[in-house]
């Protein structure tokens, strides 16, 4: 596979790409949301300002919704605008237009919610260190072998705490609706991952008002990461209904504060690890996790994200018993939902700290502590999945070889004896499992299209969006590179619903992986049905059948069977592997933490095109580096961050020098990518902190204030 | 309303501007150039950079009433004749664009680096691009490309 050009380079160069904000339709004004600044309540009044013509105004609240005023999520819990009670920060109480987005913007401002306010939870320790906050289904994965607990094991116990973490794509969610209503049709453009989730969003609140509902993506999606998972479904239904009431198309784009403010991010947690070490053998004997997440006000889609976290709670270590336990606790916050990694990069945050506290506490290297216990070729997840390759040590023995982590080790040590500086190295594992998760991929059923017109020309017709990660790039290639055709006769249509069969969102590391070979077989299938060696001359000689289409739904594979009650059986088909090592350099006037390498080995198999993949895995490392150093969205005392001042994202200056290796690249499959290289580097950042300053700090981020109250705990 | 005469892609222009307009607003929505992007509207992204008489600055955070008189150049100005200019090619052959919102925004701050020095240094480059956020990159393929045409 080759490092193609990406097809959409040249005009994103040259400013002509366009993403939402840049279309605009005859006669089309402006949305914007009003939403409540209570975080628990009732709704008593809301007073419009005055020096306002509120005829120019149109106005949608929960009354005004012909359809259900459900947004559709895994868990059907929240409603696309508050009726009486709002329970969140952020919830929408009414959808407004007008003309002049300035006059909207300002009416919205000085627009006044009265509320009764009533009990709520708005902290995170609050929210996750209380039972009673649980709610919607626990998940358990019980391991338990029944075996005694030795009592010359060594126990730990520890919790901890990850915060949250925002998106942060640079283009803000919105949506453009416009209402036809002679054919009673309500056509959507917008910034979004999973174009048949905005669809059904839009059918749940027009009800019967609206017979065909149309979604298209903008040409452009200024990233995601996941932030445009579920989001998108609620504003593209707030936008569909002024349209539907103004009669005018409508356009809906965020303000970064409101986007900061009020959509999701990465889920908070608190994992509580309890585990029991044979000090002789090395071994961990017994491990018990209790995972939570702060769920928000409404569950929406974070059963799937706990499912995931359970899934991989137990990381890359090979634990003969274990338990595992799944909550998500509500809070009186904005819904937390998709974000890279979903679930996972919380458990390795935990996972990975907690085996390095036991090295350091029990005085072993921590990479020896790994290798004792890793989870090798033929052992077994919780689930009792055997582990099918030993790729997770292969990608450890890679990194530890290519960083000289040994000689390292012991030169920082010797340099920190006599400098005030410290530097550290830390190491971290990490693997994510492909595609939906256990029976997932067969309900989903994806199907993908294929049109081939008389030039020859191969149009693609999948759901999968292209949010800046290459996919329509890749996902072409994985088409035409298997059948010889040339590259610029192939290539993926704007995802249409009313056009582009249901290849499911573009979620999960699933768009390779799932759709990417999906097309694969799908080429090498109409190369037999039609017996060409080169497509062009085949076409060319045979005009008469074309344009012709063909279509390929996923076939699961008979042996992967999940059981989603006891959660035993494969999780996922095919997992991908990775280890990191961290270099920092700690500066003791200031305790600030600077990054100065970060070595990532990962196996991801086949390569589609190396050149997106390491772009792939550079800009998810240096998002788990900030999730580790930098990033967080609340803090006690100051409340819920605002926008790019207040929530600090790595810049420029902030990145370390970064070597970047995929292994096993010969095999026979392109497995996931998207999720992976989020992870596994916060851990290792805190881990080389443990390494710099021998402090056990079992909360993330990194900052220079946790340091610092970290080093001088003792002395107050 | 004031009126301002200002020069855009060496393109003279005479506007009646708002005195609330922002020179984003009368770029994108007067002069149609949506290549300039807004991200955050406070000055924090750096997706909305133009170069203004020689300087990257966030057309977010200028008054359209303070550009008369001024030279701006935006995106659109960087490719000649449907050919890319060294600048953007180097965004090509290192891999720099991912879903794009920031490159035109980085493309002009690095510009105005180049301009100004045409051999910096890897430090200077990170220093230049401080101010424009990208979420997708991490980074290492733009500053790469920044040191390709500094090369």
């Amino acid at each position: 596979m080759k490092s193609i050009r990406k097809f959409d380079a040249v005009p994103k160069l040259n400013g002509s790409w366009k993403f939402l904000d840049d279309y605009s339709y005859q006669g089309m004004i402006f949305g914007q949301l009003l939403y409540s600044t209570c975080h628990h309540g009732i709704i008593k009044d809301i007073k419009f300002p005055a020096g306002f013509d509120l005829q120019e105004f149109t106005f949608v609240s929960a009354k005004d919704i012909p359809g259900e005023n459900i947004v559709p999520e895994p868990e059907c819990d929240q409603p696309f605008m508050a009726e009486k009670e709002v329970f969140h920060y952020g919830q929408v109480i009414m959808g407004i237009t007008h003309s002049n987005l300035r006059i909207l913007r300002e009416f919205i401002k000085k627009t006044g919610v009265e509320f009764e306010e009533l009990p709520a939870v708005t902290d995170i320790k609050e929210c996750l260190d209380n039972e009673k906050n649980a709610f919607g289904k626990e998940l358990t994965i019980d391991h338990r072998n029944g075996q005694k607990v030795d009592p010359t094991w060594i126990y730990h116990h520890k919790i901890y705490y990850t915060p949250h973490q925002e998106q942060a794509y640079l283009e803000t969610q919105g949506m453009i609706a416009i209402w036809k209503p002679a054919e009673k049709m309500m056509f959507v453009r917008g910034t979004a991952q999973c174009p048949f989730f905005v669809k059904s969003g839009v059918e749940s609140i027009m009800g019967k008002a609206a017979e065909k509902v149309e979604f298209e993506t903008s040409e452009g999606i200024g990233g995601a990461f996941g932030g445009k998972e579920d989001f998108p479904s609620l504003l593209a239904g707030i936008t569909a209904l002024l349209s539907y009431k103004s009669g005018k198309p409508v356009k809906t784009v965020l303000d970064r504060s409101d986007d900061i403010k009020i959509t999701t991010k990465r889920h908070p947690s608190r994992i509580e690890i309890k585990s029991w070490t044979d000090p002789k053998s090395k071994k961990i004997r017994k491990i018990d996790i209790d995972y939570r997440l702060d769920a928000g006000g409404y569950q929406t889609l974070s059963p799937v994200v706990l499912s995931r976290g359970v899934l991989h709670a137990i990381g890359g270590y090979d634990i003969p018993d274990s338990f595992i336990r799944g909550r998500l606790m509500r809070s009186n916050t904005p819904s937390n939902g998709a974000f890279r990694g979903f679930g996972a990069p919380q458990a390795f945050a935990a996972i990975e700290a907690h085996v390095e506290n036991i090295a350091a506490d029990l005085k072993i290297d921590p990479l020896e502590f790994r290798l004792v216990n890793l989870l090798r070729k033929d052992a077994e997840f919780p689930t009792t999945q055997l582990i099918s390759e030993d790729h997770l040590y292969d990608c450890l023995q890679r990194v530890i070889e290519k960083s000289d982590y040994q000689k390292k080790v012991k030169e920082f040590k010797k340099w920190n004896e006599t400098h005030k500086d410290k530097k550290g190295i830390g190491l971290a594992i990490g693997y994510h499992g492909g595609g939906y998760t256990g029976n997932g991929e067969k309900v989903l059923n994806s199907e993908i299209k294929v049109i081939i017109r008389q030039d020859a020309m191969v149009e693609i017709y999948v759901s999968s969006t292209d949010m800046g990660q290459g996919a329509h790039t890749t996902l072409a290639q994985m088409f035409f590179e298997t059948i010889d055709h040339p590259r610029e006769k192939c290539r993926v249509q704007l995802p249409n619903t009313s056009k582009t069969p249901n290849s499911g969102p573009t979620v999960a590391s699933r768009t390779i992986y799932i759709i990417g070979n999906l097309l694969h077989d799908l080429a090498l299938e109409i190369k037999a049905e039609l017996g060409f060696e080169n497509l062009e001359e085949y076409v060319a000689s045979h005009q008469t059948e074309f344009p012709q289409e063909f279509r390929r739904n996923f076939i699961p594979d008979p042996s992967v069977q999940f059981d989603e009650e006891t959660y035993q059986g494969t999780g996922y088909k095919d997992y991908s592997w990775a280890a990191c090592v961290t270099e920092i350099y700690y500066h003791a006037d200031t305790y600030k933490v600077e990054l100065t390498k970060n070595w990532s080995v990962l196996d991801i198999g086949k390569l589609a095109n190396p050149k997106i993949a390491v772009g792939q895995a550079e800009g998810g490392i240096v998002q788990g580096l900030g999730y580790g150093l930098c990033e967080f969205f609340y803090k006690p005392g100051f409340g819920r961050m605002h926008g790019f001042t207040d929530y600090t994202l790595p810049t420029s200056i902030d990145i370390p020098e970064m070597d970047i290796e995929f292994i096993h690249t010969d095999s026979e499959i392109a497995k996931g990518l998207g999720e992976i290289p989020m992870d596994f580097p916060a851990p290792s950042v805190r881990n080389a902190v443990l390494f710099a300053l021998g402090i056990q700090i079992n909360e993330y981020p990194m900052t220079p204030e946790r340091i610092f109250k970290s080093l001088t705990a003792d002395e107050r | 309303m004031i009126e301002i005469k200002f020069k855009v892609n060496q393109v003279d222009y005479k506007l009646e501007v708002d005195d609330s307009s922002r020179l984003l607003d009368i770029l994108r929505e007067e002069l149609g150039l949506t290549g300039t992007k807004e991200g955050c509207g406070i000055g924090e992204c750096g997706a909305c950079t133009v170069i203004l008489n020689g300087d990257a600055v966030n057309s977010c955070l200028i008054l359209a009433a303070q550009v008369d008189g001024a030279e701006i150049e935006t995106v659109e100005n960087l490719e000649k004749n449907e050919t890319l200019s060294r600048l953007q090619q180097a965004f090509v052959e290192n891999g720099a664009i991912q879903c794009g919102f920031c490159t035109p925004g980085m493309l002009m701050s690095a510009k105005a680096l180049l301009t100004k020095n045409p051999h910096p240094t890897s430090a200077e480059i990170k220093d230049a691009l401080e101010g424009n956020l990208c979420r997708c990159t991490g980074y290492v393929p733009i500053i790469n490309s920044v040191l390709a045409v500094a090369k």
